[in-house]
């Protein structure tokens, strides 16, 4: 209970509704202008940095309600677990002053992309009958055709798109941890200070 | 997000809770049925008659359709040619199109119909802050209803701030169209200001927040007056209770569903 406290200062509560609407607003930026990544986690990755795992967790979990109930994009809640462990994760290596330093934020990208795609495929697979309404489907059929039954088509697509974009979202968090400045960096106690 | 300013419909005027109950029976009841008809009856006995009455049917529909469309064909084609069957529907190349594949990515497409109309009824009849007041009501952490209506709130002018932003890049001369590469270099003088800018304001709103109190414990009043009667709140428990039986009647009589 004492750490779930320590990462909920104002600042913090202050910072989750921003970061949602980064989330959101970035991502639809993607889609507008045509970039294959999703890029709808930076807001959950910046705050898990920051603030730690409990509040990177509540800002995934919020995130994808509020994609659902605002109508933009209906089958986010089922997946919001999986958004909840991505910010938890972001916890986790701010702790560690991964996103600092720049291979090794790309690292950070890899490893939550691997997990996002094994803990969504279930979920794709049992909810969804393993597709998403999306390109990515094509995927997924792809995979079946060489033989992977519907599971293993699902974590096959995930790990295909899910590593990639994490890499790309992590290197825009390294960017602009970069170009925050230190004071506003000093109100937060989770991330690691630069070296 | 819908904004019912009109005098509210019968079902507008339902306590949040007693609408969010009605909404997560449809989904379990949606998803513990084992066949087509009995799924998609959940939609046309339940959720279509709330919708009528709760007057939205059309945009009700509509939303449903466009949500599930690309579900639906999805799942036909990839269900269809990739689940094994003895009967075999069409042949196209090495592919075998199933009879047993066709009946899943029904089933499927029937429970998400269920599953997402329930998600778009309950927030065309629902406004969002009474919902959170009614959770906040029954013990839901504060903080955690101001997270969801303040995201809410101000998601739209982060979009309007993001077009504006994109629009102020391109006058510049930023190409956004082009071959990939080009729309990914672009990607940083886009986003670069829109999250900078944005977080540079929270501070303010933090010393806003705390100058009035935002922290203190104790009980606050609230805006939002909800009413509630207690036929409703046998309602619930009954939905409760319905949905906790078919649950069991899953796990115990239709097995091979």
């Amino acid at each position: 209970m004492d750490s779930l406290k320590r990462d909920f200062n104002t600042v913090t509560l202050v910072m989750i509704p921003v970061a949602i609407a980064i989330n959101i607003a970035v991502g639809q930026l993607a889609l507008l202008i045509k970039v294959p990544l999703y890029l709808d986690s930076i807001g959950t990755i910046l705050v898990g940095v920051l603030a730690g795992p409990w509040a990177g967790a509540l800002t995934g979990f919020i995130s994808n309600f509020i994609w659902t109930i605002a109508g933009w994009y209906t089958p986010a809640i089922a997946f919001a677990g999986v958004a909840a462990i991505i910010g938890a994760l972001a916890g986790i290596f701010g702790r560690a002053g991964w996103p600092n330093v720049w291979w090794k934020a790309i690292l950070a990208g890899l490893i939550t992309g691997l997990i996002a795609a094994i803990i969504s495929a279930p979920i794709a697979t049992y909810v969804f009958g393993g597709v998403m309404g999306s390109g990515t489907d094509a995927i997924v059929a792809m995979a079946r055709s060489v033989g992977l039954d519907s599971l293993g088509a699902n974590i096959a697509q995930g790990t295909f798109s899910d590593p990639m974009d994490k890499m790309a979202t992590y290197l825009v968090v390294f960017l602009v941890l970069r170009a925050l400045p230190l004071r506003f960096l000093a109100r937060f106690t989770n991330l690691k200070a630069r070296s | 997000m819908s904004e019912p300013v009109r005098r509210p419909s019968a079902i507008e005027a339902l306590h949040p809770l007693t609408k969010l109950a009605l909404m997560l029976a449809a989904v379990v009841a949606g998803a513990a049925l084992p066949t087509i008809p009995a799924v998609l009856g959940v939609f046309v006995l339940l959720l279509v008659p709330l919708a009528v009455a709760g007057g939205c049917l059309r945009p009700f529909l509509r939303t449903c359709l466009r949500v599930l469309t690309p579900f639906l064909i999805s799942l036909l084609l990839i269900q269809g040619f990739f689940t094994p069957g003895p009967t075999v529907l069409l042949r196209l190349g090495p592919f075998r199109y199933t009879l047993e594949g066709l009946l899943v990515g029904l089933l499927f497409s029937a429970r998400l119909l269920v599953g997402m109309g329930a998600a778009t009824l309950l927030m065309l009849v629902t406004r969002p802050d009474a919902l959170m007041r009614g959770l906040v009501e029954r013990g839901l952490p504060n903080q955690i209803a101001y997270i969801v209506i303040t995201a809410l709130q101000i998601v739209p002018t982060f979009q309007a701030r993001a077009r504006s932003i994109l629009d102020a890049q391109r006058s510049r001369g930023l190409e956004t169209e082009g071959p990939l590469t080009v729309r990914l270099r672009a990607f940083a003088p886009l986003v670069g200001p829109l999250i900078l800018s944005s977080l540079m304001q929270i501070e303010e709103r933090a010393i806003a927040l705390e100058a009035r109190a935002f922290n203190r414990p104790g009980r606050r009043t609230s805006l939002v007056a909800l009413h509630d009667t207690r036929a409703q709140g046998l309602l619930r428990w009954a939905l409760l209770a319905a949905a906790l039986a078919l649950v069991a009647a899953r796990l115990v009589l239709w097995r091979t569903a």
